[in-house]
């Protein structure tokens, strides 16, 4: 009984010496979290920093003389933030908003804008192994606003690049 | 090098604000002195106390060049109080003393744009020999025309010259400051300025308070011997002075004027701790003593107490009534009662209470309304100021340009008490200066004989002037001058290429505003003030920012004039709400004329079926907002909707909505940063407003809807 005692201790010993060596790899080390959403079937990912906070979708005022996948401003707490349709910004078929469409509000400094997301999903948090590096397609469209992607068990998430998004300039190359 | 000693960082912003103002008092001074040839013997002692307070403050933040100029022109100035006469005609010290000003509010903006490391002190030696000469040559004037003027004057004030002899009616006072205040010298220099407004310092020890720190400690163990003697005999004043001076703890009368005389600043160090004692009796000042003679009569000590209770408390009643504030601050209350505005009107408005009938409630609504539209004009108030501070600035450009460009011309200034939001007040500062240079430059004619011909008097003039109008500020720079010669603009315009079409079909008025595009100036050749073709862009540019309109009008040998319109306030307007389609826009009272509803005779068809409708026998062009913002909307027919008379500037136009909501005062935001890439303003919406129920309402600019 001693015995089975003992191996038994050791065996926990050895699973917790495996999790500590885990810990201390750098592969595992978890260097940011991101806000998962869902386009359709992709899922798209946005790094915590940049996220202000997620709302529900408030009535929008259409502004004239702005490109389509702007779809106008909104009030959040007094504070005027323009919305931005993701699917059309992405040119896909806008869909019509039901419960689960909101909008996650992202900001780059001086710069806030409200995201038109089909749903969101969760906040995962990225260790050095998920990120398998951009492919390098210079000019190729859907590329432009990736910043990283993510390989995860339950399948692959691109990450947004927030800056690139909000920047028109990119968006002019993008057409 | 580092710009302040560490520590005096947070004085640095309002030395920058207090020397900024001197300035401009300087200025303004010295053009009303020009103006009128002659040196008032008040003027002067203003123009010192300016230099004086320049120089101390200059001294306490270390600029030293600063110090030593201030220095310098008081040194003139000094000379000039002595005989104001022989400034008369004496152009040089002008030229001189503005050069010295506008020195200082360059090196003060450098300071202010200079990051801490880059800042190296600017050398101003070449102005310090020019003022040195400046001084000479007025010494040996006054030497020249008056030589026994000079024996009877007094010694150069900061030169401590030793009082041998005591002086009738002088006095000595050992002044001790605060423990651990720090800088003892500058404090004492700063006290000693003070006094000499009040009387003539005839010694001081240590005597060179203002150069040496190290003196600081001579003081702090000594305390700060100055010997005075009041201007009329009069020392009380300067013991007030000496009282109620910063940092002062306390000081006390000595009745041998000789004895400071006699001692060195070295001596005073070595036999430190018995100075005091040493001392000839050591008077208590009474409460209320008569002119001071030398030697006055023993009083209380208590009553020294007294005396400077009742001093303190005459102080108490003549504090200014002025504070400066931050800008900042005032713009977090502006935005504050922004706010409070927008939720009282949620509240008021709330839909829950629809259909309600609640009789208390609406009567504490309305005060509430009251109150809030009370503490939004009190706001707006605080922030008005008026135009006086910029159009005087426009004084000074016009003297300069006069001189440069050897025009005779006056400027004259109209409604400068007209006030305008601060934050409009800034903005205007550069478009006026450009317009004025302009008027100097291009409007007034280059030969006097033109203008004689022409009938006109010889002397040009520029006129700014401002005044309100239905809630716009209207400023007008105009210039009696040659006006714009169409030919000429249409020629330039034709030369670079900015025509859109046929020359014969642009109406005088369109030529006229040709000369506000970018990269025009009829100006051949490039001088110091214009013609780089920079300049009417750059003023159109920058008063559109402030939500302004700029229009030229002008008649060809008679003058031209640069007409400004601003909107009084950028932030809060009683604006009626419009419904159209789903969305519900605001348009500002002010400039609507009347609602109604159309009947089907009243409309017309243009040839190109533009709508048109006869309202009184005026016929008008109907606008459809939903068209021009291309809005879906089930109201289309002209008889189920509304129509909107709205004016601008003399253009009317009927804009159709679909209904009218009401009316409501609304706190004007501007569109988010990331929607300024596209020119919305130009689509004749100039902001939007959160509404009681939290939705958004965009704001229209009848202006620009119309152009």
């Amino acid at each position: 009984m001693s015995e089975n005692y003992n191996d038994k201790l050791q065996e926990l010993l050895n699973t917790q010496k495996a999790m500590e060596d885990a810990r201390k790899d750098p592969q595992n080390t978890v260097i940011t979290k991101v806000l998962t959403f869902f386009i359709g079937d992709q899922v798209y990912g946005i790094e915590i920093p940049e996220v202000i906070e997620i709302i529900e979708v408030p009535p929008i005022t259409a502004v004239p003389g702005v490109p389509s996948y702007i779809k106008g401003i909104i009030n959040v707490r007094s504070k005027i933030v323009p919305v931005v349709n993701i699917r059309s910004r992405f040119g896909k078929e806008e869909i019509p908003f039901n419960d689960r469409t909101c909008i996650i509000i992202v900001s780059t400094g001086e710069v806030s804008v409200g995201l038109i997301v089909d749903s969101v999903a969760d906040v995962v948090p990225v260790t050095e192994q998920h990120i398998s590096n951009t492919p390098d397609l210079t000019g190729v469209n859907s590329n432009r606003f990736i910043k990283s992607i993510l390989e995860m068990s339950d399948g692959i998430k691109l990450v947004l690049d927030v800056s690139k998004l909000i920047d028109e300039h990119a968006a002019e190359e993008f057409k | 090098m580092a710009k302040v000693e560490p520590g005096m960082e947070s004085m640095l912003e309002m030395y920058i604000f207090e020397t900024n103002t001197l300035l401009e008092q300087l200025d303004e001074i010295l053009l009303r002195t020009e103006d009128a040839n002659v040196f008032s013997q008040e003027d002067i002692n203003e123009i010192f106390r300016i230099m004086h307070t320049i120089k101390g403050s200059s001294a306490m933040m270390g600029f030293e060049n600063l110090q030593h100029l201030a220095h310098k022109g008081e040194d003139m100035f000094f000379v000039i109080r002595e005989k104001p006469e022989i400034a008369k005609d004496a152009h040089f010290v002008y030229e001189l003393i503005f050069e010295v000003s506008d020195l200082y509010k360059a090196e003060i903006e450098y300071i202010q744009n200079t990051g801490d490391d880059d800042y190296t002190p600017t050398d101003f030696s070449e102005t310090f020999h020019k003022l040195e000469e400046a001084t000479e040559k007025l010494k040996a004037m006054e030497n020249g025309e008056a030589p026994s003027a000079s024996a009877s004057s007094a010694p150069a004030a900061s030169a401590p010259v030793p009082a041998a002899a005591a002086e009738e009616g002088s006095m000595t006072v050992r002044v001790f400051f605060e423990d651990g205040c720090k800088m003892e010298n500058l404090r004492a220099f700063l006290l000693l300025t003070k006094i000499k407004d009040e009387a003539e310092v005839i010694s001081c020890t240590p005597p060179d308070v203002e150069s040496n720190a190290d003196t600081a400690k001579d003081i702090i163990e000594n305390g700060f011997l100055v010997t005075f003697k009041g201007f009329d005999g009069n020392n009380d004043a300067v013991i007030k002075t000496i009282e109620g001076a910063v940092n002062v703890e306390s000081y006390e009368i000595i009745d041998t004027p000789a004895a400071p005389a006699e001692e060195k600043p070295a001596a005073v160090a070595q036999t430190a701790p018995a100075a005091p004692e040493e001392k000839a009796p050591v008077q208590e000042k009474a409460p209320a003593p008569a002119p001071a003679p030398a030697a006055k009569p023993e009083a209380p000590k208590a009553a020294v107490a007294k005396a400077q209770d009742d001093i303190k408390k005459a102080n108490g009643g003549q504090k200014q009534s002025l504070i400066s504030v931050n800008l900042s601050k005032l713009d977090t209350l502006h935005d504050i009662v922004g706010e409070i505005i927008t939720t009282e009107s949620m509240v008021i408005a709330n839909p829950d209470l629809e259909g309600l009938e609640l009789e208390s409630f609406s009567k504490a609504a309305r005060q509430l309304r009251k109150l809030t539209d009370e503490l939004q004009d009190t706001v707006m108030s605080i922030r008005m100021v008026p135009l006086a501070g910029v159009f005087q600035k426009m004084g000074r450009i016009v003297r300069d340009m006069k001189i440069k460009l050897g025009k005779d011309a006056e400027l004259v200034l109209e409604g400068e008490t007209t006030e305008v939001d601060k934050s409009i007040v800034d903005n205007l500062n550069d478009p006026l200066m450009h317009l004025v240079r302009n008027c100097m430059d291009h409007g007034i004619e280059d030969d006097v004989n033109t203008r004689i011909a022409a009938g006109k008097p010889e002397k040009g003039t520029v006129k700014l002037s401002a005044r309100h109008s239905a809630g716009e500020v209207i400023i007008t720079v105009s210039d009696d001058g040659a006006g714009i010669n169409c030919a000429k603009v249409l020629e330039k315009a034709k030369k670079n290429g900015i025509l859109t079409k046929p020359e014969n079909e642009y109406t005088t008025k369109e030529i006229q505003n040709m000369i506000l595009l970018p990269g025009f100036s009829t100006n051949d050749t490039v001088t110091e003030y214009s013609g780089r073709g920079v300049g009417m862009d750059v003023v159109r540019s920058n008063i559109e920012q402030c939500g302004g309109t700029l229009n030229v009008e002008s008649e060809e040998g008679k003058g031209s004039s640069f007409i400004i319109r601003i909107p009084l306030t950028l932030a809060i307007v009683e604006g009626m709400k419009l419904k159209v389609g789903n969305t519900i826009f605001t348009v500002p009272i002010s400039s609507i004329k009347e609602s109604l509803m159309v009947a089907n005779n009243q409309l017309l068809h243009d040839t190109k079926q533009g709508e048109m409708i006869m309202i009184r026998g005026v016929c008008y062009p109907i606008l459809r907002l939903h068209e021009k913002f291309n809005m879906p909307t089930e109201v289309t027919k002209l008889e189920d909707g509304i129509l909107l008379l709205v004016d601008v500037g003399g253009k009317n136009v009927c804009l159709f909505a679909d209904k009218l909501i009401g009316e409501q005062p609304v706190v004007v935001k501007p569109f988010p940063k990331y929607l300024s890439q596209y020119n919305i303003k130009a689509q004749g919406l100039s902001g939007c407003t959160v509404m009681g129920d939290g939705t958004i309402s965009l704001i229209i600019d009848v202006n620009n809807l119309i152009s």
